[in-house]
């Protein structure tokens, strides 16, 4: 018997014959495998929105005083200050006041807090603005339910999404895992 | 996005784990009663929450699941021979009851008192509907028996499989409380499935792609709310709820059954999908049930004798790209069970969440996460009980109903998402 000779080590049988049953898988069972996983692309994720978040009144500003107190890539924090409320003057954190258009300027998704319904006038305004403009709203009503239920009426026809009992930690979650 | 330490903490099921002890509170499928059809019939190997078990029916009709290990020199009793009212190691013939018990060990004298000394961990195994329960937690905290409707309702009124799906669980788990994707990956059963099509609520589903979420919190889990535009000052909603940890029901859609599922850890890589359907007031037509165990709906056929998919991974779903042409399937996969477990198994057996990119419409999914969590180390660092555990948490149902614009769908189905026997589902 002739034994053919290569340049190469032999490999060792057990692992040919691991070679050779992964390579007998199918596309699917093989891609799932432990070892197709390491050649997933591992490249680190940029932080893609630019989210605005609005406090529509007092106790929504001190979560969202809270709120921005964390680390944020893209996130800016306003509050609502009143005015007209087919255009309402908002506030950056700080104090320095910035008009609602120019804070929807650049910006892909706006996350609006309502503790009562006192703003619920101006939650109209930013709901339909965003909605005119193509961007993504998400309304987030603290506390007990029902103490805002106008403001939460209000946004319905606009925000993509509500969540009507929320708590300050939905406000960390949802903006964490929106990466902004 | 999850961090990995969160991810780690959601998937793990095993012993000594956060969530798995979490789990461990809960009374759980454990298996389908037709896994043991008869008194002294072959025992069933079963793992739940990385734990290796055997189950059988004794002489007497009682349910066991115990150790799979003979304490002796650890052969499987699977291999036991189930008779005379206990199942017998027949290596060298020790024998055990449904409690784990040690009743016999011939190599001892036969007035010894050894065997009282050997018993292996077991857990309590109960028959409720279609479906054999069990709790793996500490026996002096075990919970009042679960209530949930569709195994409560008569036999004629309900049906349930379960199929092997090879991924962790709350992938599995949160492809139930994901509406937004039915419109797509679904649609073709929309148009096609007997236990689907024909209902209006369709139409509304099929014209509105884009829905609205509004994600409610309840003593026992929560309530997702998607809207549809429907009429002129109306909208279609279709509610799911969420029983903590891992019970889900699908909205109806006219008169057909409801639907729903349980998602049970078999080990942090792998889990069953138990699926149900039941009807409230009534029997299940023949047509219905026979539709189900050929699974359509949200059953799936499986391999006969088996409880895995025909269509699985290691044939590519038995993928139809010409039938994805024709506008049969909407990803080639057919079957709307298979259709979700192929794109769930893709992730791989543990999805890295690290690398997801959420949008608001996730918010069910970050919702449902952030309970989860809460909730195990509320158990872990305080001892605290989590929700779902207590039988009122499970007299929850689905609903589809069309409701002004102005209401709030919370509002105005308070009654439609709670159990009421003999009442009619609110269905479009």
């Amino acid at each position: 018997m002739t034994v053919a000779r290569t340049s190469q080590a032999p490999t060792p049988p057990a692992q040919q014959r691991q070679q050779e049953a992964h390579q007998q898988l199918s596309q699917c069972a093989r891609a799932t495998s432990a070892y197709e996983s390491r050649f997933r692309i591992d490249r680190p994720i940029v932080p893609a929105r630019a989210a605005r978040v609005v406090a529509l009144d007092e106790r929504a500003v001190a979560v969202a005083r809270r709120v921005a107190g964390r680390q944020w890539a893209h996130a800016r924090f306003y509050a609502c200050e009143g005015g007209d409320p087919l255009d309402p003057v908002l506030r950056r954190l700080d104090g320095v006041p910035a008009p609602l258009r120019q804070v929807l300027t650049g910006t892909d998704v706006v996350v609006v807090l309502a503790t009562e319904d006192s703003g619920e006038a101006y939650a109209a305004a930013i709901g339909r603005t965003c909605w005119e403009r193509g961007i993504t709203t998400a309304g987030l009503v603290l506390g007990i339910d029902y103490e805002a239920q106008d403001a939460v009426a209000a946004l319905r026809p606009y925000a993509r999404v509500l969540l009507p009992s929320a708590d300050e930690s939905d406000v960390l979650e949802l903006l964490t895992a929106l990466r902004v | 996005m999850l961090r990995k330490d969160i991810n780690e903490l959601l998937t793990q099921t095993g012993p000594g784990t956060a969530m798995g002890e979490m789990f461990r509170q809960y009374w759980m499928p454990a298996m389908l009663a037709e896994e043991l059809p008869e008194d002294d019939c072959p025992p069933v190997r079963v793992k739940l929450l990385s734990e290796r078990m055997v189950a059988f029916r004794d002489s007497e009709g009682r349910y066991g699941l115990v150790d799979e290990f003979c304490a002796h020199r650890g052969a499987s009793l699977w291999f036991g021979r189930n008779e005379g009212s206990g199942l017998r190691c027949p290596y060298h013939g020790w024998k055990y009851d449904v409690t784990g018990q040690c009743v016999e060990v011939p190599s001892e004298a036969d007035n010894s008192s050894f065997c009282q000394n050997v018993k292996l961990t077991s857990y309590p195994l109960v028959r409720i509907g279609d479906v054999l329960w069990t709790y793996m937690g500490d026996p002096a905290k075990t919970p009042p028996l679960p209530e949930y409707e569709f195994a409560q309702v008569p036999a004629e009124q309900t049906y349930t499989s379960k199929r092997w799906q090879q991924c962790n669980w709350l992938q599995a788990f949160e492809g139930g409380i994901d509406s937004s994707h039915v419109t797509f990956l679904h649609s073709g059963g929309l148009k096609s499935d007997p236990l689907f099509k024909g209902a209006k609520g369709n139409e509304y589903n099929m014209k509105d792609t884009k829905p609205f979420f509004e994600v409610a919190d309840t003593e026992g889990g929560l309530f997702v709310g998607a809207r549809r535009n429907a009429e002129d000052g109306t909208y279609y909603w279709r509610i799911t709820p969420w029983v903590m940890p891992n019970f889900t029901m699908v909205p109806p859609r006219g008169d057909h059954p409801v639907h729903g599922h349980f998602w049970v850890p078999i080990d942090d890589e792998n889990c069953w999908a138990y699926s149900f359907d039941y009807h409230p007031v009534r029997a299940l037509t023949a047509t219905e049930r026979q539709a189900m165990v050929d699974g359509h709906g949200v059953h799936s056929k499986n391999i006969p004798g088996t409880y895995r998919p025909a269509a699985n991974m290691d044939n590519d779903y038995l993928i139809d790209r010409e039938a994805q042409k024709r506008g049969e399937t909407y990803s080639g996969v057919a079957g709307i069970a298979m259709q979700d477990a192929s794109l769930q198994e893709s992730m791989g057996p543990v999805v890295d969440r690290t690398k997801e990119r959420l949008v608001p419409a996730d918010s069910g999914i970050i919702k449902a996460r952030q309970k989860l969590r809460k909730a195990a180390l509320a158990l872990r660092d305080e001892g605290v009980t989590p929700p779902g555990v207590d039988p009122e948490h499970h007299r929850v149902r689905s609903a589809a109903i069309v409701l002004p614009q102005a209401e709030s769908f919370l509002d105005a189905c308070r009654d439609a998402v709670t159990v009421q026997p003999g009442v009619r589902q609110t269905t479009v």
